[in-house]
């Protein structure tokens, strides 16, 4: 996981929320809604593959992009994430036309 | 602290109530994105889909009667932070579809099946991220906008109390056990004593 902080590593279950697993290595992420809807826990898929858990509002045109929403984003396979992508997801979706809150 | 930008006598394209708050390190273009944004899911998020939600607890005339409670007082949250958008010199979006998909916590559409347990655990992850979000406006302007940091403090208490509730009946309905939630304590439905400024129960 690349952070501003650094780059980090942890061990993160196939069932479990990569906020979630991070936040229990000591790395805290950015997070407000918990529901994969706000947008402010966003990263940036570099390599690897994950699932949404019902995430509130996570289009195809987010994945095309390899963003994703570290709340709800299972890990499917190794990772490398880069995070705090929230604004960059925003500028993302508004030039898609798709809903972008706090933008 | 910055220097605060100096405004002109007379001139009513600036505001000093904005610009106090600037210089103190307030980022008014994000805090007003935030505000949109917990407005939204105050009216769009939970008020409205609240009204459904209640209306689907037939038989459990106590979680309605909770459940209309934290609904208006979710009303009065939007009631209460629009006016200080536009003090701030921001706006609500001039269309709804525009302003629901502005909310920061999904819309608490009624679940499928509508059970006593499901509605209740949407009103509980509902009232969560109201926490949350106004908790984030708490972070960014306390200490520096005593205004909007009050507006927001007094709805996070109500958000506080909405939780303790939907906790205290979920873990009755779903697991038969007693969590309390201190009391439930409202006068007429919607009582709102944080954001209405009534008086707090406290006999």
């Amino acid at each position: 996981m690349e952070t501003p902080d650094g780059l980090r590593s942890f061990d993160c279950g196939e069932d479990e929320h990569i906020w979630d697993a991070a936040a229990s290595h000591q790395i805290t992420l950015p997070a407000t809604c918990h529901q994969g809807r706000c947008l402010t826990c966003a990263g940036r898929l570099l390599a690897g593959s994950v699932d949404h858990d019902h995430a509130d509002a996570y289009f195809a045109q987010d994945e095309e992009e390899d963003y994703i929403l570290l709340c709800r984003a299972m890990p499917r396979s190794d990772l490398h994430i880069r995070t705090h992508q929230e604004w960059e997801m925003r500028e993302h979706r508004i030039a898609s036309g798709l809903p972008a809150p706090y933008a | 602290m910055a220097t605060e930008k100096i405004v002109q006598p007379g001139d009513v394209t600036q505001r000093v109530g904005v610009e106090v708050i600037r210089a103190r390190g307030v980022d008014v273009d994000k805090l007003i994105k935030m505000l949109v944004a917990n407005a939204a899911a105050e009216f769009a998020s939970t008020y409205y889909y609240y009204t459904i939600l209640r209306m689907n607890l037939a038989g459990h005339e106590d979680y309605k009667e909770i459940c209309e409670d934290a609904r208006l007082e979710d009303r009065a949250h939007w009631e209460l932070i629009v006016p200080r958008i536009y003090e701030l010199g921001g706006h609500l979006p001039n269309d709804l579809k525009e302003f629901h998909d502005q909310a920061g916590c999904r819309a608490a559409k009624l679940p499928d099946p509508p059970t006593a347990v499901n509605i209740l655990t949407l009103l509980l992850e509902s009232e969560r991220c109201a926490i949350r979000s106004w908790s984030a406006v708490c972070d960014i302007t306390f200490g520096k906008d005593p205004r909007t940091y009050d507006l927001a403090a007094r709805i996070l208490n109500e958000e506080i109390e909405h939780e303790a509730w939907f906790i205290e009946l979920l873990a009755q309905e779903r697991d038969g056990k007693s969590i309390p939630s201190g009391h439930f304590r409202r006068g007429e439905p919607g009582e709102a004593p944080y954001s209405k400024n009534r008086g707090f129960y406290n006999p």
